[in-house]
C-alpha cells in the first residue's frame, strides 16, 4: 500500500511539468501568464503554435538539414561498418581482431577531444559550415558501433553460407550485398535508430562546425534561438517548438520498438 | 595465401572506408588535441610549444575550480537522483500488478529531446516564472550559484528518471526467481529481502547503469549550454562547457585542448577505477 502511495505521489510530481507543457503549448500565443499557467485554455491553438514555431524560429531549414544528416549519415555509417564487420569475420581479414579494436576504439574519445582539430581542419579544407562536412563527421562517429554490432552478428552466421555462395561463383562483394546485408536487417535497423537519435539530438558538433541557417542542425538552431524566442516570441510558441523538434525521434522509436528490441538482442549474440 | 581465392583478394579495400573515416576523423583529431594541449595556439598563428604551461595554469585557474566543482555536483547528483530514484521506482513497481502504468508518468518526459527540454523549462525557471509563483519565493533559479546547477540537475532528473527506471525494471524482471522465493519462505521481506537477496542479484546490471551515468555526467554539456551557457558570469560551467568557452569564445585553443585532455583523463580514470572495483 505504501509502495503504491509513494509511486502515485512521485508520479504526480512528474506529471506536473508534463501537464504544464501540454496545456501551455496549446494556449493561444498572446494569452500566456505565469500566474495562470495551470488553468487550461478554452481555445486550442497547438497546431497554430506549431506553424508559428516553424516559421518564426526559422526551424524549417534546420529541420531539413537535420533530417538529411540523421538519415544519410547513419545509413552510410551502418553500411560501411557492416562491410568492415563482414570483412573481418567472414572474409577472415588477417589481424582481424586488431582491425576491429582499431575501429571500436573510436568510441572512447569524448567529443571535446575532437572539436579543435575538426574546427581548424574543416576551416582549412573548406568543409566548415558545409553539409558534406557534417555528414562526414556524423558518419565517422557511427562507424565504430555499427562495426561492433555487425561483427557480433556475422560471428553467429554459419560460414557454410558464404562457402556455398562462393562455390556458385558469386563475388565477395555480391555475397555481401545480396546475402549478408539483407540477413542483418534488424541489427542494421537497431544501430540506425540509435544513431539517428544521436545525430538528431546533437548539439556540440553543430555548434562548432556550422554557422548558417541552411547548414545548422535543428538542436543547435534552437539553442541559439532560446534567448530570441523568449524575447520575441511568446512562451506557447517556444513550447510548441520544443515539442516539434522532439517528435521525430519519438515517432521513430515507437514505430520500430519491436524491430529495435530484436535487433539489439541479435547484435549481442 | 592459399585461402585467397575463396576469401577474395580485395579484403583490405573493404575495411578501408571504415578505417579511413575512423582514423582521419576520430584518431587524428584526438592525437592533435593532445599535442595542442602542450602549445600556445590562437587558431591563427601556428601553435607554439609551451610545454606544461597550460597544465600548470589548469591548477590555479579559479574558473576551472568552479567548473570542476559543478561537474562534481553533476556526477554526485546524477548518482543520487536519476539513478538512485530510478532504482527506487523500479524496485517499488516491478512486481506490482499494473506496475507499468505507475511508470508512465516517468517515461513521458523522455520524449523531449536535447534543446527541446531546455525550451520547456526555461519559462518555468525564469525570474517571475511558474516555479517562483508555485514555491512562493523570489529566487532566480538560473542566476545564482549553486541554485542554477541544482535546478538544472532537477530538470535532468525529470527527464532521465524514466530510462533508468526502465533499465532497472528489465534487470529486476530477469533475475532468477528461486533465490527470492527461498528467502521469502525463510521469512525475509521488505528491506532485508532487497538488501541481502535482490540487490546482490541485480548487481551486474546496476554496474552498467551506474557506469554509463558516471561517464555521461562527467561530460555534461547540452543542458547547461542551452539553459545558462555556463553563466551568469561563469558560475554554472561544467568542464565540458569550460572547454568549449576557452576554445571558441576566448580563442585560447591551446588551453581549451588542455581542458579537453583533463576531462578525458578524469573520465578515463573514473571508468578505470569503477571497472576495477566492479570486477574485483
Amino acid at each position: 500500500m505504501i509502495r503504491r502511495a509513494v509511486l502515485i505521489v512521485l508520479g504526480l510530481i512528474w506529471l506536473g511539468p508534463t501537464y504544464l507543457l501540454i496545456v501551455n503549448a496549446s494556449r493561444p500565443p498572446e494569452s500566456y501568464d505565469p500566474a495562470r499557467a495551470w488553468a487550461p485554455s478554452a481555445d486550442f491553438a497547438l497546431l497554430d503554435n506549431f506553424a508559428r514555431a516553424w516559421e518564426s524560429a526559422g526551424l524549417g531549414e534546420s529541420l531539413a538539414s537535420t533530417a538529411l544528416y540523421s538519415v544519410v549519415s547513419p545509413a552510410l555509417g551502418v553500411l560501411i561498418g557492416a562491410l568492415a564487420g563482414y570483412t573481418i569475420v567472414v572474409l577472415r581479414l588477417r589481424h582481424g581482431f586488431w582491425w576491429f579494436l582499431l575501429l571500436f576504439g573510436g568510441t572512447v574519445f569524448p567529443s571535446q577531444m575532437l572539436l579543435v582539430p575538426l574546427f581548424v581542419g574543416y576551416s582549412d579544407a573548406g568543409l566548415y559550415d558545409s553539409r558534406l562536412g557534417m555528414i562526414l563527421i556524423y558518419t565517422a562517429i557511427n562507424v565504430p558501433l555499427a562495426a561492433f554490432v555487425l561483427r557480433n552478428f556475422y560471428s553467429g552466421v554459419a560460414f557454410s553460407v558464404f562457402e556455398a555462395a562462393r562455390m556458385d561463383g558469386a563475388s565477395t562483394w555480391r555475397i555481401f550485398w545480396r546475402i549478408y546485408l539483407p540477413l542483418a536487417t534488424s541489427a542494421l535497423a537497431a544501430v540506425f535508430i540509435l544513431e539517428f537519435t544521436f545525430i538528431w539530438n546533437d548539439l556540440i558538433f553543430g555548434l562548432t562546425l556550422t554557422q548558417t541557417a541552411e547548414v545548422r542542425p535543428v538542436m543547435t538552431a534552437l539553442a541559439g534561438l532560446m534567448t530570441d524566442v523568449y524575447a520575441g516570441t511568446p512562451v506557447p510558441v517556444g513550447l510548441a517548438a520544443g515539442l516539434v523538434v522532439s517528435l521525430p525521434t519519438v515517432v521513430l522509436f515507437l514505430a520500430t520498438q519491436r524491430l529495435f528490441a530484436r535487433g539489439l538482442s541479435l547484435g549481442s549474440v | 595465401m592459399t585461402r585467397a581465392p575463396i576469401l577474395g583478394r580485395f579484403r583490405h579495400g573493404y575495411v578501408a572506408p571504415a578505417a579511413l573515416l575512423v582514423a582521419g576523423l576520430l584518431y587524428a583529431p584526438f592525437v592533435w588535441t593532445a599535442y595542442l594541449s602542450l602549445t600556445r595556439y590562437d587558431g591563427l598563428a601556428p601553435p607554439e610549444w609551451a610545454g606544461l604551461a597550460n597544465f600548470a595554469k589548469l591548477f590555479d585557474d579559479p574558473v576551472l575550480l568552479t567548473s570542476a566543482g559543478n561537474t562534481l555536483i553533476w556526477v554526485a547528483g546524477t548518482m543520487v537522483l536519476p539513478v538512485g530514484l530510478g532504482l527506487l521506482v523500479a524496485v517499488l513497481s516491478y512486481d506490482l500488478k499494473g506496475g507499468a502504468w505507475y511508470r508512465v508518468p516517468f517515461m513521458l518526459p523522455y520524449a523531449l529531446s536535447g534543446a527541446g527540454l531546455a525550451m520547456v523549462w526555461s519559462p518555468v525557471l525564469s525570474h517571475g516564472g511558474v516555479a517562483n509563483l508555485l514555491l512562493g519565493v523570489d529566487t532566480a533559479f538560473l542566476q545564482e550559484a549553486p541554485h542554477n546547477t541544482i535546478a538544472m540537475l532537477l530538470v535532468w532528473t525529470w527527464q532521465q528518471l524514466g530510462v533508468n527506471t526502465l533499465l532497472f525494471v528489465v534487470g529486476l524482471q530477469s533475475i532468477p526467481k528461486a533465490p527470492i522465493e527461498a528467502a521469502r519462505i525463510d521469512g525475509a521481506s521488505g528491506w532485508r529481502l532487497f538488501r541481502y537477496v535482490i540487490w546482490p542479484l541485480m548487481r551486474p546490471l546496476t554496474a552498467v547503469v551506474v557506469g554509463l551515468a558516471l561517464v555521461a555526467s562527467l561530460k555534461t554539456f547540452d543542458i547547461v549550454w542551452v539553459l545558462t551557457q555556463g553563466g551568469p558570469g561563469r558560475n554554472s560551467e561544467t568542464l565540458a562547457v569550460t572547454m568549449y568557452k576557452e576554445t571558441f569564445v576566448a580563442s585560447d585553443y591551446g588551453y581549451g585542448s588542455t581542458v579537453a585532455v583533463a576531462l578525458t583523463v578524469v573520465a578515463g580514470l573514473a571508468s578505470y577505477l569503477y571497472l576495477k572495483r566492479q570486477v574485483r
